[in-house]
């Protein structure tokens, strides 16, 4: 009973992380992604983008660009909008304007078991293979498994204007030109030295540098093991050296279809077989 | 109040709602035949109590309408109702499917009957909001079925319903369900669970207790909840520019769930794409 008071005082007071309840605006823009998508970063560029005069880091990125499940209700409802929210939900219609960041799963899951070994989820030395079925199932986070995250966003908001697909690895080979579309989708001045200023204060360098300095200040690195760093290869493709073919393969028999579309070449199966299927349950254009 | 109601339990969750592994959830998108198959299932479940309007909610609720220490009071496994679009969460699921083009004409009058909207909005008005997803908090029609058939149609713990052929062969499809549930079900237990969830007995029940459900409580009462109860009326009622609307923004989920396409040019179109790529099937597994 003290219990449920103390959390009733604490509701009153908004200091309570609003969640999937939190009040959403019709300017409201979400950047969503399955998790270890690169959506750190992106909120690195955005914060930087959108708020030149702040110095950008691990600590102030909950208030900059907010998350419903780390923010508290009292800080959101002090926030200026347009607001920009991060989130790593399914499809979520009452979500206006969505940037959603894809990364080809097979990156996507060595980045998440290096993660929870950082969280103490998984100790070291846990089988690969293990976490590739739990990862596959969707049982590594709750957020749905990757596939289910990518398909729900895409068979209903590809092709919208309200809607901007981004790949990870399109960032990392040109975060100029995808951070342009990123102002341009946002309505943000897009001339190029904002924007190279933006890419430049967010680069994996310089992260790795405001981890070390802030790892205690943020919920992102404070309860995890410190000898493993947040900001981790900040590459893409990596999945060619590290994860062995046979956990490859699972993934592209589950996934392929969807990987296909997203433009990943399969090293396993023959793309041919599989290329169209996705785009058959894609709206057919802007509505 | 609002606070004071959450320290006590007695906020409704919604899509907060805590889930439990064992738990079986009833989706669809609204006005798609999920008071009836609540009805069908609650009096599979319960023999020795007859379902009523007044009581459905105890047995099956809805988490937008039942408090978190109801909800958490209840006797497990659970089968829980819901209109919520794809939540990663529910373990088990049955959805039901409605053709779009009865589902609009339907949300329509129920929305007339509950005076979200007035008598003088026309269909053609209502069908635009519909196919924009601006006629209730669930996403569009297209967006719901998508979200939940791209992820989890062919998986185990996912079954599919169409309201048409509950309609067409009842028993059949409430044995799919007892079979689903694990629930034992010889056909005498099934066809008295089909009779006490008629469509007449509905009525019925909604003349007497229409303040005991939250979907009739405080709504115009020459308007009736329970209506048709029939699959295909659009062909009378919906504009044929409203059909092609509807066909023309998610023909490919219409015709993959096997409804007849009305228009020749939209069938011709999807072909056409089918020929270059191959069928809609691909992604989801054939319809099963």
């Amino acid at each position: 009973m003290i219990r449920r008071l103390v959390a009733g005082s604490k509701r009153i007071f908004g200091m309570y992380r609003p969640k999937r309840d939190l009040q959403i605006w019709p300017d409201d823009v979400y950047l969503v992604s399955f998790p270890k998508s690169g959506n750190t970063w992106t909120r690195f560029l955005i914060a930087n983008l959108a708020h030149p005069n702040e110095t950008v880091g691990f600590e102030n990125i909950h208030r900059l660009v907010p998350d419903p499940f780390v923010t508290w209700k009292r800080d959101f409802d002090r926030m200026s909008r347009p607001r920009i929210i991060k989130s790593h939900e399914c499809f979520d219609p009452r979500y206006p304007r969505v940037m959603y960041i894809v990364r080809d799963p097979r990156d996507v899951v060595i980045s998440q078991y290096h993660y929870h070994r950082k969280c103490n989820k998984i100790e070291d030395g846990y089988p690969m293979e293990k976490f590739v079925g739990r990862f596959l199932a969707g049982q590594t986070c709750p957020h749905g498994s990757w596939g289910e995250n990518v398909t729900t966003w895409l068979t209903s908001r590809h092709n919208d204007p309200r809607f901007l697909l981004l790949r990870y690895e399109d960032m990392v080979a040109d975060p100029h030109r995808e951070m342009t579309r990123v102002a341009k989708f946002l309505g943000v001045p897009a001339d190029g030295d904002r924007v190279a200023n933006a890419v430049e204060r967010s680069a994996a360098d310089r992260m790795r540098k405001l981890e070390r300095a802030q790892a205690d200040k943020s919920s992102l690195t404070k309860d995890s093991r410190k000898e493993l760093s947040f900001v981790r290869a900040a590459k893409s493709g990596g999945w060619r050296n590290e994860l062995p073919d046979q956990f490859a393969a699972r993934i592209e028999a589950k996934w392929g279809h969807v990987m296909t579309f997203l433009g990943y070449e399969l090293a396993t199966r023959d793309a041919a077989s599989v290329e169209p299927e996705l785009a058959a349950f894609l709206p057919s254009g802007p509505r | 109040m609002v606070e004071a109601k959450r320290v006590l339990g007695l906020h409704s969750p919604g899509r907060n709602l805590a889930v439990f592994s064992d738990d079986t959830f009833l989706v669809s998108f609204p006005k798609s035949g999920n008071t009836w198959a609540r009805f069908l299932i609650a009096n599979l479940v319960r023999p020795e109590q007859k379902i009523d309007f007044s009581n459905v909610n105890g047995v099956i609720p809805g988490p937008e309408v039942t408090s978190n220490r109801a909800l958490m009071r209840l006797p497990r496994p659970r089968v829980i109702k819901s209109h919520q679009y794809f939540d990663p969460r529910y373990p088990r699921v049955i959805y039901i499917a409605r053709d779009p083009r009865d589902v609009v004409v339907s949300q329509y009058h129920f929305q007339r009957k509950r005076k979200l909207i007035g008598d003088d909005v026309p269909l053609a008005t209502f069908v635009d909001r519909f196919i924009a997803g601006q006629t209730c908090y669930y996403g569009s029609w297209g967006e719901h079925v998508a979200s939940w058939l791209a992820t989890r149609h062919g998986q185990p713990g996912f079954l599919l319903l169409r309201y048409e052929d509950m309609v067409a062969d009842t028993p059949r499809e409430l044995a799919k369900v007892a079979a689903f549930l694990k629930v034992d079900a010889t056909p005498a237990r099934l066809a008295r669970a089909v009779e006490r969830s008629s469509a007449d007995t509905m009525r019925q029940l909604e003349k007497s207790q229409a303040q005991q459900f939250t979907s009739t409580k405080n709504t115009r009462q020459d308007i009736a909840f329970v209506r048709a109860a029939k699959a295909g009326g659009w062909r009378e009622s919906l504009p044929e520019a409203c059909a092609l609307q509807l066909e023309e923004a998610w023909g490919h989920w219409i015709q993959w769930l096997g409804y007849e396409l009305l228009s020749a040019e939209t069938a011709r179109k999807l072909e056409v794409r089918a020929g270059q790529i191959p069928p809609v099937d691909v992604l989801v597994g054939p319809r099963t």
